[in-house]
């Protein structure tokens, strides 16, 4: 039977008698780590914490919300098959995650068969994406600067993002010159990374 | 990478366990994946997923614990301008290499998806031939007419239909006689080379007397010399038991 999990998220549940979820680097590793011997609420912990990015990516691609919630259930339910996979290592889990998230929302638009898992890899090391707040202030960063970019650039990134077009696609969509799509993807790259770096 | 076939995905990491250059450039763009993503407008999830999620889970039983995956540390991007040379032309001019065969394979591999997608859906129609042919023989709700001389009434009959190279046999029977609760109807396939009958499936009329049997697990190859229907105790018979109450050459 299903057991009711708390939600942390839940100012409510936090001051219950379960112990609340601390947010910190090493509390996500040791989430995963009870996830892999297979603590349940340690993965009903997790999902409160990235299952709403996850989803909102998904959703963003796919422009469905059942096909999104499939996405999202698909990647959470891998990661509890074989949590052994992601626990490992160095690196940034809500990132992974949003990735796979986006890879396997492209392969539904396209109807191919599921990406391969991405690789771990770091972020930039001032980020710490298990602390709520630091998390808060990086996702408000990352769309204050896609907001600030040109029309156009947007346009191209966001076609190649989340319609998971190619370089070329792009050019024949939008009728512009495939050296001008590169250029503009390269410049709209080049301005998230620099004001990530400050 | 998401684009690759499995070949190419496993030259491509190949390549990449030795080349640090590709590795960093990889890194970079996965970066610059992940921050893209964590800035899309921020959705609630749908009403119960989060429930529909955690039942999911309790369901799921987890996979046998495998050796960890290693992961590979990636240089920071100062790193990777700073410690390259002539090394970083030579791997340049290699990655350009790869991005160039990926991009003609890339090519095959789109003439081969157009070519699969005609293939799925000629299938496809196929298939779906196949099902309604199904479904007007067996469904329950068709109507089963047996035509009969005028003003003779309509006795037991049964038409098979047989395939021996396949071993595929499809037997519609109507106008059947109700049997006991503890019997069953069974049909026989009598092989032409004298050998014993073969069962070919149990089958019970239902209230308008019709029944079929639909591809029982039959050996391929065998020719028949006949088909028989006996009536056997619930569970069926390995032998026929007499009399043979329907048969057929």
């Amino acid at each position: 039977m299903p057991q009711d999990f708390p939600n942390p998220n839940n100012e409510a549940l936090r001051s219950s008698h379960r112990t609340p979820v601390r947010t910190n680097e090493a509390d996500e590793m040791g989430l995963l780590t009870r996830i892999q011997s297979g603590d349940q609420e340690a993965m009903s912990a997790l999902f409160d914490r990235y299952g709403t990015m996850v989803y909102s990516v998904a959703l963003r691609v796919l422009k469905d919300t059942g096909e999104a919630e499939d996405v999202m259930q698909e990647i959470f339910v891998q990661m509890w098959r074989n949590p052994s996979a992601f626990v490992s290592g160095r690196g940034s889990l809500g990132g992974w995650l949003v990735v796979v998230a986006r890879n396997r929302s492209i392969d539904v638009i396209r109807r191919r068969r599921p990406s391969e898992p991405v690789e771990l890899f770091a972020l930039p090391s001032s980020t710490n994406l298990a602390k709520e707040a630091e998390r808060n202030s990086l996702l408000e960063k990352i769309r204050g600067v896609m907001h600030s970019l040109p029309d156009e650039q947007k346009t191209s990134l966001e076609l190649a993002y989340f319609e998971g077009l190619s370089h070329s696609e792009i050019s024949e969509k939008t009728g512009d010159p495939l050296g001008t799509v590169k250029t503009r993807i390269r410049l709209a790259l080049i301005t998230i990374r620099k004001a990530l770096k400050v | 990478m998401q684009a690759l076939t499995p070949e190419e995905n496993r030259d491509t990491q190949a390549h990449l366990d030795d080349c640090a250059y590709c590795r960093a450039v990889l890194s970079e763009s996965l970066v610059d994946l992940a921050v893209i993503g964590m800035g899309t407008e921020q959705h609630s999830l749908p009403e119960g997923a989060r429930l529909r999620l955690i039942e999911r889970i309790a369901r799921t039983p987890q996979e046998t614990v495998s050796a960890p995956t290693t992961v590979t540390e990636f240089p920071a991007r100062k790193e990777i301008k700073a410690g390259f040379g002539w090394l970083g032309w030579v791997a340049a001019a290699a990655a350009l290499a790869i991005a160039a065969y990926l991009g003609y394979g890339n090519s095959k591999l789109k003439e081969q998806l157009n070519e699969n997608r005609s293939q799925i859906a000629l299938l496809a129609a196929q298939a779906d031939r196949a099902q309604e042919l199904t479904d007007a023989l067996t469904s329950p709700v068709a109507k089963q007419v047996t035509l009969t001389e005028s003003k003779q009434p309509a006795l037991p009959v049964g038409h098979a239909t047989y395939l021996p190279k396949r071993g595929a046999l499809i037997f519609v029977a109507s106008n059947l006689r109700p049997v006991a609760a503890d019997k069953t109807y069974e049909l026989w396939l009598i092989p032409a080379n004298g050998k014993a009958p073969i069962p070919a499936g149990l089958f019970r009329p239902d209230a308008s007397g019709s029944a079929s049997v639909v591809l029982p697990p039959l050996p391929e190859g065998v020719e028949a010399k006949a088909f028989g229907v006996t009536i056997e105790d619930a569970q069926g018979s390995a032998t026929p038991t007499l009399p043979i109450v329907m048969s057929g050459q």
